[in-house]
């Protein structure tokens, strides 16, 4: 941030709002400047007055004019946050920490899994990857979700599915008459992927119980631990390694993540809570 | 620079007199046995306690007060002029310099307060029940991170210059009184006191494990002691507000885009807890635990400045009267 105060906000104009589910909102801001992130880094949305909360943008890194931002309706913070209609003015901090490594992901079969809002942080990723598609080999999405109706993006998945090295693979806990693809957790998913295991590397970002059935199932299928990277969540409270709220182990998650490769968290207490 | 200069008491209570129109000068003040750093006026100059441990508040409240607006950030009025900073909490503004002031990001407030200050540090001449710095490889007195050490014994004071903001202090004192030099008799009778006040510290804290040594055995222990020492641990926080090097915050949302910084504390439940309810610190004797990992196991990994500079004042704080030491002592002899 170019402002001198690492802790004041630049500010954000709200254009739309968008709803992707019955908890799930898209939020289309606009940056009073141009604002830079690398796919992954997270920002920290400020409701003035009433709090801020970690997002990792939903939009491609290439777009410098507008941020979406895809929030669950979960904590104070999220609840205000689903009250707006647009024409707000809201507060960014950022961006900050660690995000995907897309340098490893060249030259690979790309394994993307998502569970629930966690198709948020990855849409972006997968922006990204559609914009540098010549560099990967093929790009793999599994995406698990509650239930249709709790299903993202829809209109997303379409376009992303007439990219020809893009497959998307998608299934349900609970089915109802109008689904058409998988049914069961989304680790169900990865019976019927086909990669190329030793040149390949898998993203996966989902609630804590998901990432963790997840992992375990791709080093069953011989995903060596550093080729499995993970977005984890943690109480990112000042984005800036001082607060202390996201330590996991030695690591700020905040600075030294979000994003980290399976073998560099493997043994830190409790990081699937 | 790096020279001792005396002058008489009397002469120097008479240049706080002036100072103190020029700066804000804090100094431990007694009050039924304890002392904490108070404001200095005409009428407390002559109460000032010298060379005895240790201030209640650590020295890290002046650079991170426990609220603080860190948008719009006020710096001091005057510059303040710290006296009376025993070693371990000089030694432990490396780690709060290192949090705070880091490359990545130097953290403004924190970055004023510690500009706007003149730190006098002095020797400990005598140890408080549960002093043991020497235990970490801390010596008694200052060795870093002050400007001037500052002694008083048999009514002369003794001025040591450390940095050129002392010196320019120095040189402010001199304006108002004379600054002779000491006899070689005097300055070895300050050495010797040094090293009295270090043997007494070995002595008194025999078999307690040194720094690296609490980080293996912290590593390595049973959940099952933690569980124990826990049992009487109220998540008061104390411990950790007390603590010179827990530097840890919450940031409180303002009208006007603006924060407030308080200081928080891992012992406080919730610390870790996130939006969707998943909390790796609930267990109340993991949150004990997470602070022993946090000081002896994580800082050390991640910074290079230590953790835990031995002032005790955790285990003074404690109403749940659990003692790190008893808990260190008994790890080590498991």
């Amino acid at each position: 941030m170019d402002n001198g105060n690492i802790y004041k906000p630049i500010k954000a104009k709200l254009l739309e709002v968008i709803e992707e589910s019955p908890t799930i909102k898209t939020f289309v801001l606009q940056p009073e400047r141009k604002f830079s992130f690398h796919t992954g880094q997270f920002i920290e949305l400020i409701l003035e007055g009433v709090g801020e909360a970690p997002f990792t943008p939903s939009s491609s890194p290439l777009v410098k004019e507008k941020l979406d931002i895809t929030v669950m309706k979960t904590g104070f913070v999220t609840q205000r946050l689903h009250q707006l209609k647009g024409g707000e003015t809201l507060g960014i901090r950022g961006p900050y920490g660690r995000g995907y490594p897309l340098e490893k992901l060249y030259d690979k079969e790309v394994l993307v899994m998502g569970g629930g809002c966690g198709f948020a942080p990855l849409r972006s990723l997968l922006y990204n990857l559609q914009a540098e598609q010549e560099r990967i080999k093929k790009v793999t999405f599994c995406y698990g979700s509650k239930s249709p109706r709790e299903c993202i993006y829809e209109p997303y998945i379409e376009e992303l599915r007439s990219f020809p090295k893009f497959e998307v693979m998608r299934t349900v806990d609970e089915a109802d008459e109008t689904w058409t693809e998988e049914v069961g957790v989304a680790t169900v998913l990865l019976d019927k992927v086909e990669v190329n295991i030793p040149n390949s590397v898998a993203v996966v970002v989902g609630p804590p119980i998901m990432m963790k059935f997840s992992v375990q199932k791709l080093l069953e299928m011989g995903y060596p631990e550093n080729k499995i990277y993970l977005s984890m969540e943690k109480n990112m409270s000042c984005g800036l390694g001082k607060c202390g709220h996201c330590m996991m182990g030695e690591y700020f998650v905040c600075k030294d993540g979000p994003v980290f490769s399976y073998d560099e968290i493997k043994d830190k207490p409790d990081i699937w809570k | 620079m790096n020279k001792y200069y005396t002058l008489s008491r009397q002469d120097w209570e008479k240049t706080l007199a002036n100072l103190i129109n020029q700066y804000h000068i804090y100094a431990p003040l007694s009050y039924n046995g304890h002392q904490d750093y108070e404001l200095i006026d005409q009428d407390s100059i002559s109460q000032i306690v010298y060379n005895r441990p240790k201030p209640a508040t650590p020295l890290k409240t002046f650079f991170l007060p426990i609220e603080e607006n860190v948008v719009n950030i006020q710096p001091p009025t005057h510059t303040r002029v710290i006296m009376g900073v025993p070693a371990c909490d000089l030694e432990a503004v490396h780690i709060q310099d290192e949090m705070y002031l880091n490359r990545d990001y130097v953290d403004p407030a924190y970055k004023k307060n510690r500009e706007a200050a003149i730190l006098i540090g002095t020797d400990c001449h005598s140890t408080q029940e549960h002093c043991h710095c020497t235990s970490y490889g801390i010596k008694p007195y200052p060795q870093t991170n002050h400007d001037l050490t500052l002694s008083l014994v048999e009514d002369t004071i003794y001025l040591y210059i450390n940095s050129p903001m002392g010196e320019s202090l120095a040189q402010a004192i001199r304006e108002i009184a004379p600054l002779e030099d000491p006899t070689e008799n005097e300055i070895q009778h300050l050495l010797d006191k040094r090293s009295q006040v270090e043997q007494e510290l070995n002595h008194k804290n025999q078999g307690l494990p040194d720094y690296k040594k609490t980080g293996e055995l912290v590593a390595r222990s049973d959940p099952g002691i933690w569980k124990k020492y826990a049992e009487t641990c109220v998540s008061c926080g104390a411990c950790a507000t007390i603590c010179p090097t827990c530097t840890c915050f919450l940031l409180m949302e303002k009208p006007g885009f603006e924060k407030v910084r308080h200081l928080d504390a891992c012992q406080y439940p919730g610390f870790e807890k996130v939006a969707a309810g998943e909390d790796p610190l609930r267990p109340l004797y993991k949150r004990f635990y997470n602070r022993y990992m946090c000081k002896y196991v994580w800082k050390p990994e991640k910074f290079e400045s230590i953790a835990c500079t031995g002032c005790g004042r955790c285990i003074e704080a404690c109403i749940g009267k659990i003692s790190k030491n008893e808990l260190f002592l008994e790890l080590a002899n498991a």
